[in-house]
């Protein structure tokens, strides 16, 4: 029986980013879509592309050319409402180094509108989750890598929202950090929410994502289920091989 | 606000940089120019007198010098007597400002002047002993001082030389009256005496009762505290590009609030720490300074006033930290545009020199200072007693510019956004 597909939550079409002069594109002619609960992986190469591509669907900047439908929506003329669905966890430890975690959270869960006791309710709950209370009320500047990637994942999480975009969550973290994480966005994902990710653990994405677009010099070149991928390419018996087998294996910038 | 309240505490330097240097320079910049000030008019201007002439002109002129405190007289150098030939060697060297000499015979030729010009108005013959000679009065003058010092100091010593010369010459002409009245008449000697006639009094055009007299403090308070409450551009700008480079930027473009709303917050946590600066200001004004014997500094007449024109440059100054934050890409450009901008404002806005002695061409620019504004604002309300109808077109000035700040900033960064 064939499955009927619900509209796509993200729908890009012949996106195309290019930084200054038309020869430099950082996004080439993209276009794809991501169904509501999926787990989304962009994959790619340094500078393939993947934090432009992200950072244009959150709203970040516009598009040189093409169209970003969120939820069916046109984030270019309809940024200000679609704001309110998404979520946000930079590459960056986007806190305050001199304000406590717990500062941090409270600071932008106010800024995405989450009403006060309903805000020190959600914070105490992630904290606990990701094992962060004892330390919640030392300043971020005192933290590891791992515990500030945490805080960094609650903040972006704090006001429940639909679509969640992950700029590499996990780089520089520890491996029982890293299991904590994935654990709990296994969990948001399990509970509806849409998940966009990338990485360089392809190990990692294998197993977290639904599916993955390799995407390289602004191209999307593959896109499909990990697994399916791995059948599809010979020779390969994981999703690493099959990205070495399509990026080739010349190191990049 | 909380946020911002909290980083702000907590950023010690910072903290330092916008409480502690400000009142430190108000402290610094007042005390070195009232000093200066009370140099000059305590001790006077050094000066070198010789006196080749040794008669009525050269020894009235001497006294008089000996007894004003304009000047510290001195007729030796080094503990020898001063002559014609070792004056400009001396002044040469700095030891004194201003070296005089009156030349031998002044006295004589001034009398002979004034004898032939008698003998000659009433047809009689002219002695040859009579005849007018000039006589070359001499002022030497350190090249290090100021141009401006050197022509207010050379116009009073020339005003009280000429007023030596006309009263002898009025005392010659009044003894040549009396010697040729035929009869033998005793003829009164009259005292000759040019303030009888006329009289000069002075007064600030200033709406104040009591006097306000221009000193330092009055000056340097308002002037260094609008200076001071600009240069929170450089933790504002640091600020802001601490948030983008910390990636905290990339959140705030994600999140529903505006744009405006995502600054105010900053914006009225320094427009707060701004106020505070302008009070903690003048309270050294009105409580450190007079500690020290300074005046008190003068608030004029309307407190209220002055609220409004703190309020206003408050704003200009935070919204032009929040655009040069902006258009910053590293906090190396930040410091650099900022504290160079702030400086090349303050210059061209009278704070280092007045705006009225500029050229006119740069009298012109100074309009364009926001601190020129501000600081009209203030000399408005403290020096001539003016009230908000008076200020409000500096305010107006300086909420425009704030406004204009702010919305360049938001086009710039929708301009990124594209």
């Amino acid at each position: 029986m064939e499955q009927i597909k619900s509209a796509p939550v993200i729908a890009i079409e012949h996106v195309t980013k290019s930084y200054g002069e038309e020869e430099s594109l950082a996004v080439d002619d993209v276009s794809f879509s991501i169904q509501k609960n999926e787990v989304f992986g962009l994959l790619g190469p340094n500078g393939a592309g993947k934090t432009t591509t992200i950072s244009m669907l959150c709203g970040l900047f516009n598009p040189t050319h093409g169209t970003v439908l969120i939820n069916g929506e046109d984030l270019r003329t309809n940024l200000a409402v679609i704001k309110h669905d998404l979520g946000v966890v930079p590459q960056d430890i986007a806190l305050y180094p001199t304000l406590t975690g717990r500062e941090n959270l409270e600071f932008y869960g106010t800024m995405y509108g989450v009403e006060k006791a309903e805000l020190k309710k959600r914070i105490n709950e992630w904290l606990e989750k990701l094992e962060m209370t004892r330390s919640a009320d030392k300043r971020v500047e005192s933290y590891s890598g791992g515990m500030k990637r945490r805080i960094n994942l609650i903040a972006g999480i704090l006001h429940n929202p639909k679509i969640l975009f992950l700029d590499e969550p996990t780089v520089g973290v520890d491996v029982q950090s890293r299991k904590a994480i994935m654990q709990h966005l296994s969990e948001l994902n399990a509970s509806g929410m849409t998940i966009i990710y990338t990485s360089h653990h392809l190990e990692e994405a294998e197993k977290f994502c639904s599916d993955v677009a390799i995407i390289d010099h602004g191209k999307i070149i593959v896109r499909g289920n990990p697994s399916a991928l791995i059948k599809e390419h010979e020779g390969c018996s994981n999703l690493e091989d099959v990205f070495l087998k399509i990026t080739n294996t010349a190191m990049r910038d | 606000m909380k946020k911002e309240m909290l980083l702000l505490v907590r950023d010690r330097i910072g903290l330092g940089i916008l409480f502690v240097m400000p009142m430190v320079l108000i402290f610094v910049m007042t005390l070195i120019q009232d000093a200066a000030f009370r140099t000059l008019n305590e001790q006077g201007i050094p000066i070198v007198f010789v006196n080749a002439d040794q008669d009525t002109l050269g020894n009235r002129i001497e006294q008089g010098l000996r007894n004003t405190e304009m000047c510290s007289f001195h007729n030796e150098i080094d503990g020898e007597p001063a002559t014609a030939e070792n004056v400009g060697e001396a002044v040469k060297e700095g030891k004194f400002l201003i070296g005089i000499i009156i030349p031998e015979g002044a006295t004589e030729a001034v009398e002979n002047n004034v004898m032939g010009l008698v003998t000659e108005s009433l047809g009689m013959e002219s002695d040859s002993t009579n005849e007018g000679g000039t006589a070359e009065i001499k002022l030497i003058i350190d090249p290090v001082a100021s141009k401006s010092f050197v022509t207010s100091m050379t116009s009073q010593l020339r005003e009280f030389i000429s007023t030596m010369t006309t009263r002898i010459m009025f005392e010659t002409f009044n003894e040549q009256i009396a010697d040729l009245i035929p009869d033998g008449t005793e003829v009164q000697k009259g005292d000759y005496n040019n303030e009888q006639v006329i009289s000069y009094s002075q007064q600030y055009a200033s709406e104040l009762t009591g006097e306000v007299a221009p000193n330092a403090v009055q000056h340097n308070v308002p002037a260094w505290t609008i200076f001071s409450m600009f240069f929170i551009v450089i933790p504002l700008v640091s600020s802001v590009l601490k948030e983008k480079q910390e990636g905290s930027v990339f959140r705030f473009h994600t999140i529903p609030a505006s744009y405006l709303l995502q600054v105010s917050a900053k914006l009225i946590v320094y427009v707060i720490v701004c106020m505070i600066q302008f009070v903690l200001m003048l309270s050294i004004g009105l409580v450190f300074l007079p500690m020290l014997g300074l005046p008190v500094l003068n608030l004029g007449n309307s407190y209220l006033a002055i609220g409004i024109v703190a309020l206003a440059c408050s704003f200009a100054a935070t919204g032009y930290g929040i655009l040069v934050g902006t258009l910053a890409a590293t906090q190396q450009q930040g410091a650099v545009l900022g504290s160079l901008s702030i400086l090349v404002f303050s210059a061209i806005g009278g704070i280092w020199v007045p705006a009225y002695i500029m050229p006119e061409i740069m009298r012109t620019i100074s309009e364009l200072s926001p601190l020129h504004w501000a600081l009209d604002g203030f000399y408005a309300l403290f020096l001539r007693g003016e009230g908000i109808v008076e200020v409000f077109p500096h305010v107006m000035k300086l909420f425009v510019f704030f406004i204009a700040c702010v919305g360049l900033t938001s086009v710039v960064n929708r301009y990124r956004r594209n």
